[in-house]
């Protein structure tokens, strides 16, 4: 008989507490800084031009390949404005195949790849799977624009 | 004497057009709080769990009813090939119509009620039992094991329970002195008979719960037993006059009877006080809707609180521990009533012996569910084990 009141003085008490539902599609948790949504590349402010350089390795690592890279001779180091040598010059990532392993993210040696840590990484649903390609513009705009604090091993 | 005791809206009429406008008006009132209680039961279950309940239709989630019930009504029409087609489309009204009975002789306000019966309590009691031949009568046409076991169960629990509530109906009809549901408000003038008669307010409530076969008396609907019981084979229009319209408007008639016979419907705590001189039903009504509602919140408290329990500690409950106490304050209220006249010892009579059955009764619980503590259970296995 006394456990059946304190049961219910369990519940009442619950109830008086506050919820702890987040309203997801308007109101968003905080994601934790080494959130690993899906990769994007950074952009190098000092020089006015992306990290990457295209060596490759990112793509050679890939366990699912899903990135494309290009490379080519980098203007600005012709003009002496930059140290590297070459730079990228195309770069896709198929966002449908990635597995977000992190993997392209540990084997860069110029910290130029960084996983998406903010919610934008998450919500990408849409009608074409081609749409879910994106190629060097689209994967630097997240970092040009300063809407991202990258984690970068090193 | 209010405008609303006189015809309807204070105009003489034929009395067949005055119980067809009455009628109409309890079907609004009866859709209408349906309709609140389900987005109450979803609110306020959703904060027990510490959630927030729905929240999307409408601001804070207020037209989930609406939105439920046009998808309800929308619905395919399913019937299984193998039903048998007269029960299985007639069941859904059979649970239902009975209910609804039950809400003609309930006076919602000083003179407020389609049909003034004199034997308002027991016409109540003898229209709900009905409902279980529509348990029944689902359960036979689904040719669904499912359904009739649920059936069966239904038509055990809900037999077995209109035992108590008829108890504990009879022992405030008792100390009221009448069958009419006006009288025994008027009776409550001073001293609602919650307080007189504590323990059979509680089987009522909890016969109450196992009429609406709901948490812990849930057995025969039990979704993760007999996925629904007799309604497993119900969807749609039917289903939505099944679940929506008998359990919540059941559970909304239960709880005004309640207010009325136990809480002392529009009269306590203020008596016959005019306030408002016409306008004196707005008081009244708020405080029988503010009764049932709180009464309707401890249903729903209780549901979401209790697991559900073991058919045979269900039976064992009712027939071992309701049943014999019901009797019993029957008994002692009979003996009371015969021989103490004047008010106030007999009040105070009534009083004790209700309480000293309620205490008695926790008692006979308690002894029945005791287990023993660690160091009995210890024991007991270290005297086992020496015996060779």
């Amino acid at each position: 008989m006394i456990g059946v009141l304190r049961s219910l003085g369990a519940t009442m008490s619950t109830m008086l507490r506050k919820p702890v539902t987040i309203q997801y599609p308007t109101q968003h948790r905080q994601v934790p800084e080494r959130d690993r949504a899906f990769p994007i590349l950074l952009w190098d402010f000092d020089v006015v031009e992306p990290f990457c350089t295209g060596c490759h390795a990112c793509e050679r690592a890939c366990p699912v390949e899903c990135m494309t890279v290009t490379m080519r001779d980098n203007p600005k180091f012709a003009a002496g404005e930059s140290k590297r040598r070459k730079i990228i010059d195309e770069f896709y990532i198929d966002y449908g195949r990635c597995m977000r392993c992190n993997i392209c993210v540990e084997v860069c040696n110029f910290d130029a790849i960084a996983m998406n840590n903010t919610w934008s990484g998450h919500e990408l649903s849409s009608l074409d799977r081609k749409d879910l390609v994106l190629d060097l513009d689209e994967l630097l705009a997240l970092s040009k624009t300063k809407q991202i604090d990258p984690w970068v091993p090193s | 004497m209010t405008v609303l005791a006189w015809g309807i809206f204070g105009v003489d009429m034929n009395v067949w057009l005055d119980a067809f406008l009455r009628l109409q008006i309890i079907v609004i009132v009866m859709t209408v709080t349906v309709m609140a209680l389900i987005y109450l039961e979803r609110k306020f279950v959703g904060r027990i769990q510490m959630r927030l309940g729905p929240m999307r239709t409408g601001p804070y989630g207020t037209l989930q009813s609406v939105a439920d019930a046009l998808k309800l009504l929308t619905k395919e029409d399913l019937r299984p090939a193998t039903a048998d087609f007269w029960l299985f489309e007639l069941a859904a009204y059979v649970t239902f119509v009975p209910v609804f009975m039950t809400l003609l002789v309930l006076p919602i306000m000083e003179g407020w009620f389609v049909r003034d019966l004199q034997l308002g309590l027991f016409y109540i009691v003898a229209v709900s039992g009905v409902t279980v031949i529509g348990y029944l009568m689902a359960g036979w046409a689904s040719d669904n094991k499912y359904a009739l076991l649920g059936a069966v169960r239904s038509a055990a629990q809900l037999i077995s329970y209109e035992i108590p509530l008829i108890l504990g109906a009879l022992a405030v009809s008792m100390v009221a002195g009448s069958l009419n549901l006006n009288d025994i408000v008027y009776a409550q003038k001073y001293v609602p008979f919650a307080l007189l008669q504590p323990l059979p307010f509680l089987i009522l409530l909890t016969a109450v719960l196992a009429e609406l076969s709901r948490r812990p008396f849930d057995i025969p609907i039990g979704e993760s037993e007999v996925v629904g019981g007799p309604w497993v084979e119900y969807s749609g229009i039917r289903w939505s006059i099944i679940f929506a319209l008998t359990e919540y408007a059941g559970m909304w008639g239960f709880s005004i009877l309640g207010a009325l016979i136990f809480l002392g419907g529009w009269q306590w705590p203020f008596g016959t006080a005019s306030f408002w001189g016409d306008f004196d039903f707005v008081y009244q009504l708020i405080l029988v809707f503010g009764k049932s509602f709180l009464l309707i919140l401890t249903i729903m408290w209780i549901s979401a609180t209790f697991p559900r329990l073991r058919i045979d500690q269900l039976m064992a409950f009712c027939w071992k521990i309701l049943l014999p106490f019901g009797f019993l304050q029957v008994m002692i209220n009979a003996i009371v009533l015969t021989y103490v006249d004047s008010e106030l010892p007999r009040d105070i009579l009534l009083f004790l012996t209700s309480g000293a059955l309620l205490v008695a009764m926790s008692y006979v619980i308690y002894l029945a569910t005791k287990q023993p503590s660690r160091e009995e259970r210890i024991a007991a296995i270290v005297a086992a084990r020496s015996t060779p």
